[in-house]
C-alpha cells in the first residue's frame, strides 16, 4: 500500500521539505558485507552500442516531416534599448515562416525571453523560424535592429561598488569569530580569484518543439525531462499530461540544461505559432554568451588558529558574479561544513552584471569555494610549519558543524591516509629540485551531499522471453546511470545486465525520476528499480514454485536460471517465463526518504603532483591521486570514468579555462575553443583512482553519488602544488603561463 | 551546384548550395546524423570525416568542393571501424559519446596511416578531438587496444 511522508532533501546543500508517495517494501536490504553480483563489477555501457556506431539519436539530430529551424537575433550590446526592429521585413523573406520580437514569448524565469532592454550582450532580442537555416539567416539579416547603447558593469569588483545584488547577501556567523580573532596565536588573511568557468557540453543546448491541438511534444536535450515538462507546462497553462518531454541522448549538461531552458519555451512558442515542428539549435557562442557558467569568485579569509593548526577562527566573504541570473551556489559552504572550527562569519555577496545568467556547473559554488578555502589552509600551514595533511587531519570533525548533525558515515581520515600512501605524500619535498623545472604536490579535501531521495520511481516487466525491461522516468546525460540502473536490476532478477533493455529520457514512459545532477540521481532511482525487480523477482520465483513444486523460499534467480537451495533444480528461467505467453510479470518501486537528522555527505581527498617550468611558466598536472568516500560503487568502471571526467574538467579550471570579458565592450572575447580552451587527450595525466567508501550504513543500498565529488578538490590540490613547487602563491586562477611568469618575475 | 560523391560506398548525386558545408550534406540532405557538429568553426573535431581517407573537419569543408570524392563517416562500417568501436566500449572511451563519431574516423585515419602507433602519435592523431566529458584514458586505451588486434 502507498502512503504520503513527509521528508527533508538536500538539493545541491539547499534543503527543501517534501510530501512524497512511497510504497510499503518488503525488499530485503543487502547485508553490509555482501557483495550482491553484479553489482560492484565492471559493466559497460547498455547504450554503447548505439553511441558508438552513429545511431544514437540526439535531440540535435531530430527530424521531423515539415520541420522549421531557428535562428536568434541577439544583442551585440552589453546594456541597450532597442529602437526598432522590422519584423515585418523579415516576416517578407522567402522561407520565413515566423518573425517574433520583444513581449512575443512567455517569460522565463521571471525574465521577458525575447526584450527590447537587453541587459548582456547575447540576450535573446527576437527569433525567426524558417525552411532552412539559410532562410531563416536571410530572415535574420533583414531585421535591420537599431539600438541605443547604454552604460553597462561586467566587472565584478564594479558590480560590488554598485551593490546590486541579484539577490539579499547572506550574513551568517556561530561564535565569537572577532572575539576568537583577538586570541588566536596565529592570523593570515589571504585573498582568492576564481575565473568564470563555462560548461561548453559538447552537444549545445537545444530543442526540437512539436506542438499539436493534442498537447506538446519536446525534444530536449536536458537533464531533467520532469523539471523541463513543469516548465512548460507553467509557461503555456497547458496540462502536463499533455506535455511530453523527450530526451534519448544526450551530449552533456554538467549543470547547465536542467530543464528545457529558454530555448525550449522559445522553439514551443514558434511552433505553436507556426503550427509545425521546429527546431532550435545553439551556436558555440551562444553556448557561451548565454547558456550559463561558473560564477566568478572574489573570496578572502582571515583565519585564526593555534600553533599546532587548530582552527580557533574564519571570518570568510565571497563576492559572486552572477550575471543576470542563477543562485547564490554554496560557495562557504565547505568553510562552514568542512573542518572543526567553533567560531565562522561567513558573508555571501551575489552580485548583478551585464553578462549572461550563471548556472549550476558541477559542485557550483563549492569547487571554487573549496579551491580558495584549501589553498587558505595550505599557507596557515606553511605559515606554522605543520604538514598540509597534518592540519586537516588535526581539525577533523565528526559531526557536521554547520547543521550540527552526525553523518550517516564519514570516512575523511581514511581518505588522508590512502591518498598520502598512494601520492608518496612523505616524500614530497625531494620532488622539487632546484632547475627549470620545478615539481610539487598538494592535496586538498572533497565535502559534497549527495545522498539522493524520493520521490523517484521505476518499473520492470518481464515476458515470455525472458529478458526484463526496466522503465525509469530520468534521462542519462552521458554519466552511465541507465547501466548503473540496469546492474542493480540484474542483481534481484539473476539475469545478465546485457540482458536488461532500460527505457529512459521520456515523461510518458514512467513515473517520476530524478533530474541528472546534485550527485543524486542514482543514490535517488536505484533502490526504486531494486523495489520494483524484487517485486518481480518475488512473482517469478511463485511461478516457479507452482512448476516445479518447490517452496519459493528455497529457490533463487542466478545467472539466468532458477535454482533451488539444495541443488537439484537448475532450469533457465525462460522454462518459466515462456509459459506467461502474452502476458507480463510486472514491479513497481519506488524510494523511500534518507533517515532524518542525519548529515548525508561524501568526502575524499586528492594529491596532485605537478611540474612548472619555470623558462616558459607552463604547468603540468603529472599525476592526480584521487580518493573518494561515495558509498558502495555500483559500476566500478563508470565510476573511474566520472572520477576521471571531473579530474580533467578540474584540470582545465586550475590551468586554461577562463572567460574573458572585453571591459570596452563588455562582451565575451573567447566564446568558443579556440580561445577557451578545455583539457585535450595531450593534458591527460596519471590518474589513480581508489574508493574508500564501504556502503553507506544507514543509506538506501548504501550509495552516495558521485558527480560532483571527484571535481571539488582538483583545482585546490594543483594550486597547493604549484606552491610547493614555486615556493610561492599564486592567488588567481587558471594558472597560466602568463601568470607563473609574472609571479616569478615579482618574487 | 550538382556534385557526385561516393559515401560509405554509395553513389550520391545531389544539388549543393554554395556555402554549404559537407556536414550539413551529410545530416540534413544524406540524414546521416551520425557526424556530430559541437562547434561549427572547426576547433572541436566531433565532425571528423575521411574524405579521400584523410580525416577533416566537415563543418569546414564545402560540400561543392566534395564532387568526385570518396566520404567515410562514422556509419560507413568495415573492420578497421568495427574494431575500434568494440574497443571504445570495452575500455570506456566514451562519456555522452557526442564526439565519439569524431574520435572514431581520426582514429581510422590514424591506424590506417600507422598500424601501429606509440602512446605519442596515439596522443598527436587525437589531440584535435576534443571530449568534455574527459574520457581521454578510455579513448587513447581504446586505440592502442584496436591496433593491437582488439
Amino acid at each position: 500500500m502507498a502512503k504520503l511522508v513527509k521528508t527533508e532533501a538536500v538539493v545541491e546543500g539547499r534543503t527543501e521539505e517534501r510530501w512524497t508517495l512511497v510504497e510499503e517494501d518488503a525488499t530485503p536490504e543487502w547485508a553490509l558485507d555482501a557483495t550482491p553480483r553484479p553489482v560492484g563489477e565492471p559493466a559497460t555501457r547498455l547504450t554503447a552500442a548505439a553511441r558508438v556506431s552513429g545511431a544514437a539519436r540526439y535531440t540535435s539530430d531530430v527530424r521531423l516531416p515539415g520541420q522549421l529551424e531557428t535562428l536568434v537575433l541577439r544583442s551585440p550590446h552589453a546594456n541597450a534599448l532597442l529602437v526598432s526592429i522590422d519584423l515585418d521585413a523579415a516576416r517578407g523573406v522567402p522561407g520565413v515562416r515566423c518573425a517574433i520580437g520583444p513581449g512575443d514569448a512567455p517569460d522565463f524565469d521571471g525574465q521577458p525571453l525575447l526584450t527590447d532592454k537587453p541587459q548582456y550582450a547575447g540576450a535573446a532580442v527576437a527569433a525567426i523560424a524558417a525552411d532552412s537555416q539559410a532562410a531563416a539567416a536571410a530572415g535574420l539579416e533583414a531585421l535591420n535592429p537599431k539600438w541605443e547603447a547604454l552604460g553597462f558593469v561586467t566587472d565584478l569588483d564594479q558590480a560590488l561598488e554598485r551593490q546590486d545584488f541579484l539577490e539579499p547577501p547572506s550574513d551568517e556567523e556561530r561564535g565569537d569569530v572577532e572575539a576568537a580573532m583577538r586570541e588566536a596565536a596565529t592570523v593570515i588573511e589571504v585573498e582568492y580569484l576564481a575565473p568564470a568557468q563555462m560548461h561548453n557540453s559538447m552537444e549545445p543546448h537545444c530543442a526540437v518543439a512539436d506542438w499539436r491541438p493534442d498537447g506538446l511534444t519536446m525534444w530536449s536535450s536536458t537533464q531533467g525531462i520532469y523539471q523541463g515538462r513543469s516548465q512548460l507546462s507553467e509557461a503555456f497553462g497547458l496540462d502536463p499530461d499533455k506535455v511530453r518531454v523527450i530526451c534519448e541522448y544526450m551530449g552533456g549538461g554538467f549543470g547547465s540544461k536542467f530543464g528545457c531552458g529558454p530555448e525550449g519555451i522559445l522553439a514551443a512558442e514558434l511552433s505553436r505559432r507556426c503550427k509545425r515542428p521546429v527546431r532550435l539549435v545553439y551556436s558555440r557562442r551562444d553556448e557561451n554568451l548565454t547558456a550559463g557558467f561558473r560564477t566568478p569568485a572574489r573570496v578572502s579569509f582571515k583565519i585564526g588558529a593555534e600553533p599546532d593548526g587548530t582552527l580557533v577562527a574564519i571570518e570568510a566573504s565571497a563576492v559572486m558574479g552572477m550575471g543576470t541570473g542563477g543562485w547564490a551556489y554554496p560557495i562557504l559552504e565547505t568553510t562552514k561544513s568542512l573542518y572543526a572550527c567553533p567560531n565562522v562569519h561567513a558573508m555571501v555577496l551575489p552580485v548583478r552584471q551585464n553578462l549572461g545568467a550563471a548556472a549550476a556547473f558541477r559542485a557550483p559554488g563549492v569547487m571554487e569555494g573549496t579551491w580558495a578555502l584549501e589553498q587558505a589552509l595550505d599557507e596557515l600551514a606553511i605559515e606554522l610549519d605543520v604538514d598540509p595533511l597534518d592540519l586537516r587531519r588535526r581539525n577533523h570533525t565528526d559531526v557536521d558543524p554547520g547543521n550540527g548533525r552526525a553523518y550517516t558515515s564519514k570516512r575523511l581520515l581514511e581518505s588522508y591516509d590512502k591518498a598520502a600512501e598512494l601520492a608518496g605524500w612523505a616524500s614530497r619535498d625531494e620532488l622539487r629540485g632546484e632547475g627549470r623545472i620545478r615539481r610539487g604536490m598538494g592535496c586538498a579535501s572533497q565535502y559534497w551531499w549527495g545522498g539522493g531521495g524520493p520521490p523517484a520511481y521505476a518499473d520492470v516487466r518481464i515476458g515470455a522471453t525472458g529478458k526484463p525491461v526496466l522503465s525509469v522516468g530520468m534521462q542519462d546525460l552521458g554519466t552511465g546511470s541507465i547501466t548503473a540502473c540496469a546492474v542493480v536490476a540484474a542483481e534481484r532478477l539473476g539475469v545478465a545486465v546485457s540482458d536488461i533493455t532500460v527505457r529512459a529520457g521520456d515523461t510518458d514512459l514512467a513515473g517520476h525520476g530524478p533530474f541528472s545532477g546534485g550527485s543524486m540521481t542514482l543514490a535517488s532511482i536505484a533502490p526504486a528499480v531494486r523495489s520494483a525487480a524484487h517485486h518481480v523477482r518475488t512473482q517469478l520465483l511463485d511461478l516457479a514454485s507452482d512448476m516445479f513444486e518447490i517452496a519459493a523460499a528455497d529457490l533463487d534467480l542466478v545467472d539466468g536460471e532458477v535454482r533451488s537451495s539444495d541443488g537439484t533444480l537448475r532450469r533457465p528461467i525462460v522454462d518459466v517465463t515462456e509459459k506467461l505467453g502474452n502476458a507480463w510479470v510486472t514491479g513497481v518501486g519506488s524510494r523511500a526518504p534518507n533517515p532524518q537528522g542525519l548529515a548525508v555527505n561524501t568526502f575524499g581527498c586528492q594529491i596532485a603532483q605537478v611540474a612548472v617550468d619555470t623558462l616558459t611558466g607552463l604547468v603540468t598536472v603529472e599525476r592526480v591521486v584521487a580518493v573518494h568516500d561515495v558509498g558502495r560503487i555500483v559500476n566500478p568502471m563508470g565510476a573511474r570514468s566520472q572520477v576521471l571526467g571531473g579530474v580533467l574538467q578540474g584540470i582545465g579550471f586550475a590551468l586554461t579555462e577562463e572567460r574573458v570579458v572585453d571591459p570596452t565592450t563588455g562582451t565575451v572575447l573567447n566564446p568558443g575553443f579556440e580561445d577557451y580552451k578545455i583539457p585535450t587527450i595531450a593534458d591527460l595525466p596519471e590518474v589513480v583512482c581508489e574508493f574508500v567508501g564501504e556502503p553507506d550504513p544507514r543509506l538506501a543500498l548504501g550509495i552516495k553519488g558521485l558527480g560532483e565529488p571527484p571535481i571539488i578538490p582538483t583545482p585546490g590540490a594543483i594550486g597547493n602544488a604549484v606552491a610547493h613547487a614555486l615556493g610561492m602563491r599564486i592567488r588567481e586562477a587558471p594558472y597560466t603561463p602568463r601568470r607563473v611568469l609574472e609571479a616569478l618575475e615579482q618574487a | 551546384m550538382r556534385i557526385s560523391l561516393n559515401v560509405n560506398d554509395q553513389e550520391q548525386a545531389v544539388e549543393a548550395d554554395g556555402g554549404e558545408s559537407l556536414a550539413e550534406l551529410l545530416r540534413t540532405r544524406l540524414e546521416l546524423t551520425g557526424t556530430k557538429v559541437a562547434c561549427g568553426e572547426g576547433t572541436c573535431g566531433s565532425c571528423t570525416v575521411l574524405l579521400d581517407g584523410r580525416a577533416v573537419l566537415s563543418c569546414l569543408t564545402l560540400a561543392a568542393a566534395c564532387d568526385g570524392a570518396v566520404v567515410r563517416t562514422v556509419e560507413s562500417g568495415g573492420p578497421l571501424l568495427e574494431r575500434l568501436q568494440q574497443a571504445f566500449t570495452a575500455e570506456d572511451g566514451f562519456q555522452c559519446g557526442f564526439c565519439t563519431p569524431g574520435q572514431l574516423m581520426s582514429a581510422v585515419a590514424l591506424l590506417e596511416r600507422t598500424p601501429h602507433p606509440g602512446r605519442d602519435e596515439i596522443v598527436q592523431a587525437m589531440s584535435g578531438n576534443l571530449c568534455r566529458c574527459g574520457a581521454y584514458e578510455g579513448i587513447g586505451r581504446a586505440v592502442a587496444r584496436a591496433a593491437e588486434g582488439g
